[in-house]
């Protein structure tokens, strides 16, 4: 031969292997890296927050120094601003040189001073003078572009309400809110221990008449105890107070001019002082910090069914500082909530999943901080007059391993639940996200859908590979390989919409039914006995029994459909779904587990059906002729004989549909009704992992927690599948080495 | 019959039940989806039920159930006529009924819109009578509505010309954009006449606007007055007729006439009334793309990887795991597919594509989006390890001595490979392509997040450059069972749709699938002698 095209054959050849070699190698791992891109999305879940050094600037102090009151921050982290004694707000811009711009608040009384300031709701703080009157102010930031799209700021202070000093007495400490509709509240603590609160309302009646009314009214029913802390929710309608003895005091002030002590209670067995009082974003939740270092958030709970009214209760314990709280601002984006303590120490923590996220602590200790309105930048004031601006990245808060799979206490709720409800209408709502009721719904589903198939797909395997007729066989198997391949969402289509409500309509006539088939079949059985001396039917007998059963079980589910009605009326009192309610609380959904069964239970006969059956018939033949030449029955020689040899191939079997019943989403998208509820009952429905992802993972914005809660749900399926998957096939391996084939 | 108990003979008839069970459920379920789907276009009669009241209806009947706490039975009428009643379906007790009739003259019209009308019809327009030849009115509305139709395709000559000049003021639009973005100003001279040309394209759309609203309102002078079963009088213009018949009065032939026609419109005619009407082309042709892309994809790099793992691979723990590895993942639930897919094709490719190749556009995404490119990939992430077992399988089912034979002539080993082994495996190979096909037929969960859409607005396929938009959103017909079946407004007046749909995927993914299983077991035959 010519030795170029030898040469050339030779290298094409190397060429394929390398190629092949190369690109088989690469495929295959490529397909293996799915788990892990999966996983890497679901990852960051678990990241705590960090924080990220923006700038640190010396503030620049005016001459004679002026203590500092307040601190806050804008949602871009370029203005920090801070409110100093004198009633100067100054606001700097650390990016472009420590220029501040000085704006001056308007005292009510000449020469006043500004003694305290209170920050709530974005950018408003209540300012207290040392004339005791006080201001509401909101600092507003105006965002502009220039003409090259750079973005430019303005800042402003506006007045939204003002408030005299009190007739007599003096201030220590006072509140104020201002509702969405107009309502002003103002609470005062005045040195003598006493509550006054100032009520301002306007209402508008039908005719579209304005009329405004005012309220001044001492509260009552405070302990002889120091009021330490105050919180007011955002519409002026709870008041809480916190005492130095512990002591935690709930009035109701929703409506005007009357006052409702709702809750005094001890806080804590030690009566430990409590220093600091805030409300978690939503107004439902109390944040308590107290002289110890605890911070605890509370929210009123009904505690037992006969009590009319709910009660203040301890739900979550965050992370201790180590020594007395000093400041707690909750965050406006989320359940998180910044605390600090007397020695300057910084804590971020969120409150359902209980995290801690941060701990800042700077060489001299915070006196002031404020987390930006979106949460995404703290800024903080030490001691030695140093301004620290932090980025924060705190992406996913609210998930932990507790939240996914254990109970929470969310808010409004008497008792801790597990509860999927990844989103609702409101900003301030608490996502739910417990993956322990999908995981429910999934095992529950696919277990009454095994409890169905695997008998019925294991018998009529014994049944197809040992009994059957070898002509019917070749047809029998393959129908059944064809059943296979039915798409899940006909199967899924027809048990919603049609099977259903058919079942709906006659509960009881499936129950008939179950008692039929047996019934008739051991009828059609024993009358066979009889039949069969018929040298006619003899030849029939063996190998088409499943011929002969069919038109029996028809006949038995016939008749118990025409019965079911009767037995609705004789034994559940002509409802039946009446009567489930009535007798155990049970309401019957009509996309329920048992449609599941059904349906997932075909998707996975074939599948169970087609390896059991190829296990069975892969027994040596030898076996069975030994057993049947002892003088063993066919029926002994495959319980004792096959069986045993082919069960490791059935389990596998098995453990393959039970994989795909897991999996399995469009069935159960479709006739589950797809409600998160832990509740093993057969007539209602369930919500798995696979519909859930389907359901949800439209709507969820990408990269947040909701998305990532979905991809990890994905891996729980992934890895779920995966180990049934890999023991069904480790069992296969070793079964095909036992007998050579397969 | 005690011998019969003892030889556990009753337990073999257990075994059997258990068979026969299964196939009943089976044959129960081909039987549904076979009849109901069948029947959906076969032209069924109208009753007009006459009321004790004095009040009348009239429709087809659609099924009757024994009233629950009465006597007798109640039947549900679809009644049609959703713009004058709200309700497409009505149940009536039988009792209710004093007289049952089918009249001759009851006429059902097919409409662009609120489905079915059923009643008479009592005149037609002036422009209409004066296109028909004298005759009864029923043959008069005929030739006046073939009139319509044939004036029609003028209208739909416009609104092609009209797509064609909106599509280009699009891409104007496009390079503006884009000139914008990498820094040019509005003074530009490339700008300016980009603007000009948008100018003149906008001038010409309006002419073009302005001739279909003229062309529109000639055709809807042509139009007739029917009146429903009450007498209530509807004047309706032809041009939104899409057929009618008196179904009272067909003969068997015309009838399946009727029907051919509804099956061709079904397969080549593009669906209305939110899917739930109409013909099923869009999604018949989304699915079948959907696939031949997958297959571009699966099936190379699927045989690929069997003949490494089969041919190349040196036996050993590595290729167990391998193997291990691809059963399984021939065993990962589709919905996690779909979420990599989504992650990693539509974010992570499709997000880096956006950025690199059409910056201008962003926010809006190319590619970024769910798309019928990375639907089809996802899907063939999903059908690989169903090539790779079925090409394995057949691999190993040709008998080693076939191999030495081809090696011992002095055959290398790609020669043996592409000479001797492709060719004996092939049908093999065909198999797991067929089988892969088929369950991507049949799969949407994977879609619904990676592309699929209720009403694509373009087929993914068409005349305008660059013909082939593997970016754009397609439908598909198990999509199409899903959304129509559960989460259209009307879902009652919706089911014969779902069934039909359902029927024509079924029998797709049956035929792949027996095609499939039937050259398995031919090549199982042929082999029989050697060892796997």
């Amino acid at each position: 031969m010519n030795r170029k095209v030898l040469k050339r054959i030779k290298r094409r050849d190397r060429i394929a292997r390398y190629v092949i070699t190369v690109g088989g190698m690469a495929i295959i791992f490529s397909v293996i890296l799915i788990l892990f891109l999966i996983a890497r999305v679901a990852f960051p879940l678990f990241q705590g927050a960090r924080t990220e050094m923006v700038t640190q600037f010396p503030l620049p102090s005016s001459t004679p120094a002026v203590p500092l009151v307040a601190a806050g921050l804008d949602d871009y982290r370029e203005h920090p601003f801070v409110f100093d004694r004198d009633g100067v707000v100054r606001f700097y811009s650390p990016h472009e040189g420590p220029v501040a711009t000085e704006l001056r608040l308007q005292p009510p009384v000449p020469s006043a001073r500004v003694r305290s300031v209170e920050r709530f709701a974005g950018l408003s703080f209540g300012v207290l003078w040392d004339d005791g009157s006080q201001t509401l102010e909101q600092v507003h930031f105006t965002s502009s572009f220039d003409e090259h799209g750079k973005r430019e700021q303005d800042q402003q202070v506006v007045r939204l309400a003002s408030f005299p000093p009190p007739l007599s007495g003096t201030v220590k400490l006072s509140l104020v809110r201002v509702s969405e509709d107009g309502r002003q509240t103002q609470v005062t603590l005045l040195n003598d221990g006493s509550l006054l609160v100032r009520q301002h309302v306007e209402s508008e009646d039908l005719f579209g008449n304005l009329s405004a009314e005012s309220h001044e009214f001492a509260l009552s029913g405070q302990p002889d105890e120091e009021i330490a802390a105050l919180a007011l929710s955002g519409g002026g309608n709870t008041l809480y107070a916190g005492t130095d003895q512990g002591t935690l005091l709930r009035w109701d002030l929703s409506e005007p001019g009357a006052a409702e002590l709702r809750d005094r209670l001890p806080a804590f067995p030690d009566r430990r002082a409590i220093t600091v009082l805030a409300l978690v974003f939503g107004d439902v939740s109390l944040a308590v910090g107290d002289a110890k270092g605890g911070v605890s958030t509370w929210f009123p709970v009904r505690v037992n069914a006969e009590e009319e009214g709910k009660h203040l209760q301890r739900i979550h314990t965050l992370t201790s500082h180590k020594s007395a709280v000093k400041s707690i601002y909750p965050s406006l984006r989320d359940k998180s909530l910044v605390s600090m303590d007397v020695e300057g120490v910084l804590h971020l923590d969120h409150m359902t999943s209980e995290r801690h996220l941060l701990s800042i602590e700077t060489d001299t200790p915070l006196l002031l901080s404020s987390l930006s309105p979106d949460g995404r930048g703290l800024f903080a004031v030490d001691a030695s007059g140093m301004a620290h601006l932090w980025e924060v990245h705190n992406p996913h808060p609210e998930v932990s391993l507790k939240t996914l799979f254990g109970k929470v206490w969310y808010e409004g709720y008497d008792a801790p639940a597990y509860m999927w409800q990844s989103s609702a209408a409101t900003d301030d709502f608490e996502p739910k996200m417990s993956l322990t009721p999908l995981i429910f719904g999934t095992i529950k589903g696919t277990f009454y859908a095994m409890l169905f198939a695997v008998p019925l797909a294991i018998l009529g395997a014994i049944y197809t590979s040992q009994f059957g007729n070898p002509r019917l066989r070749g047809i029998v198997k393959p129908a059944v390989e064809v059943m296979a391949a039915i798409p899940s969402v006909i199967i899924g289509f027809l048990a919603a919409l049609w099977f259903a409500p058919l079942l709906e309509k006659s509960v009881p006539a499936l129950f008939v039914s179950l008692a039929f088939v047996p019934l008739f079949l051991l009828l059609a059985i024993v009358a066979w006995q009889f039949i069969c001396k018929y040298p006619l039917c003899k030849k029939l007998d063996r190998g088409f029994e499943f011929l002969l059963l069919a038109p029996v079980l028809v006949a038995a589910v016939f008749c118990a459909i025409q019965l079911g009605p009767v037995a609705e009326s004789m034994f559940f009192g002509g409802n039946f779904q009446l009567w489930l309610f009535g007798e155990t609380g049970t309401r019957y959904d009509a996309r329920n587990n048992i449609i599941i069964a059904f349906a997932l239970g075909f998707a996975v006969i074939p599948i169970i059906f087609t390896m059991a059956e190829d296990a069975l018939s892969n027994v040596p033949p030898s076996l069975k002729a030994a057993s049947l030449a002892l003088g063993a029955s066919r029926w002994q020689t495959v319980w004792r004989v096959i069986l045993p040899s082919g069960s490791p191939g059935i389990f596998a079997g098995t453990m393959i549909g039970f994989g795909r019943a897991i999996g399995e989403t469009m069935i159960v998208l479709m006739a589950t009704g797809n409600t998160a509820i832990m509740d093993w009952s057969i007539f209602n429905g369930m919500r798995p992992l696979s519909s859930n992802i389907a359901v949800e993972i439209p709507e969820a914005p990408v990269d947040g927690s909701l998305y990532r809660v979905l991809f990890l749900s994905a891996v729980i399926l992934f890895v779920m599948t995966f180990v049934l998957n890999t023991v069904a096939e480790l069992v296969r391996q070793r079964l095909r080495n036992k007998y050579g084939r397969f | 019959m005690k011998h019969f108990w003892k030889k556990g003979e009753p337990f073999v008839w257990l075994t059997g039940a258990a068979l026969s069970i299964t196939l009943l459920m089976a044959a129960v379920l081909i039987v549904v989806v076979v009849v109901n789907g069948l029947g959906v276009f076969w032209p069924s009669r109208v009753v007009t039920a006459t009321l004790q009241d004095g009040g009348a209806v009239m429709g087809e009947v659609v099924r009757s159930e024994s009233v629950h706490e009465a006597e007798g039975e109640r039947l549900q009428l679809k009644i049609g006529n959703r713009d004058l009643y709200g309700l497409d379906f009505r149940w009536v007790d039988e009792s209710a009924i004093s007289r049952l009739e089918y009249a001759d003259d009851t006429l059902v019209l097919e409409r662009m819109e609120y489905g079915n009308f059923y009643g008479r019809l009592v005149s037609l327009s002036s422009e209409a009578l004066a296109v028909a030849a004298p005759g009864n009115p029923f043959s008069q509305l005929r030739q006046a509505h073939r009139h319509v139709m044939q004036q029609k395709t003028q209208l739909t000559k416009v609104d092609e010309e009209l797509a064609v000049v909106s599509s280009r003021m699009a891409r104007t639009q496009r390079r503006e954009k884009s000139l914008l973005y990498k820094g040019r100003s509005a003074s530009d001279p490339e700008f300016l006449e980009l603007r000009q040309e948008h100018a003149a394209l906008q001038h010409e759309s309006e002419a073009l606007m302005q001739r279909h609203a003229e062309l529109a309102g000639e055709l809807h002078a042509y139009s007739a007055t029917f009146a429903d079963v009450s007498g209530r009088e509807r004047t309706m213009p032809l041009i939104e007729l899409v057929r009618f018949y008196q179904p009272n009065s067909m003969s068997v032939f015309s009838k399946i006439q009727y029907y051919v026609v509804r099956l061709v419109e079904l397969i080549f005619g593009s669906p209305r009334e939110s899917n739930t009407e109409g013909g099923l082309f869009p999604a018949i042709f989304g699915t079948v793309m959907l696939i031949f892309v997958m297959s571009l994809f699966s099936f190379p790099l699927g045989v690929l990887a069997a003949i490494y793992l089969r041919e190349y691979a040196r036996e050993g723990l590595v290729v167990r795991m391998v193997r291990i590895a691809v059963n399984n993942l021939a065993g990962i639930p589709s919905i996690v597919y779909g979420i990599f897919g989504l992650a990693f094709f539509v974010y992570g490719i499709g997000g880096s594509i956006d950025r690199m190749f059409f910056p201008d556009q962003l926010p809006t995404p190319t590619y970024g989006t769910g798309g019928i490119l990375w639907a089809s990939l996802t899907l063939s992430l999903l059908t690989v390890p169903v090539v790779i077992v079925a090409t394995e399988e057949a691999l190993g089912a040709i008998p080693n001595g076939v191999r030495e034979g081809s090696l011992a002539l002095g055959a290398t080993k790609f020669q043996t490979l592409t000479r001797i082994l492709l060719p004996m495996a092939s049908p093999g190979i065909m198999t797991g392509l067929i089988l892969a096909m088929a369950r991507a037929a049949g799969e949407v969960a994977p879609l619904m997040i990676t592309g699929v859409v209720k009403i694509a607005p373009a087929l993914p396929l068409d005349g305008t450059f660059p013909f082939l938009h593997l970016d754009r959103k397609f439908m598909h017909l198990g999509f199409h069972i899903y959304d129509i079946g559960f989460q259209s407004p009307n879902v009652e007046a919706a089911k014969p749709m779902v069934f039909v749909t359902t029927l024509l995927l079924v029998l797709i993914v049956l035929v792949m699938s027996s095609v499939a299983i039937y050259l398995r077991n031919k090549m199982k035959k042929r082999y029989t002698y050697g060892t796997f």
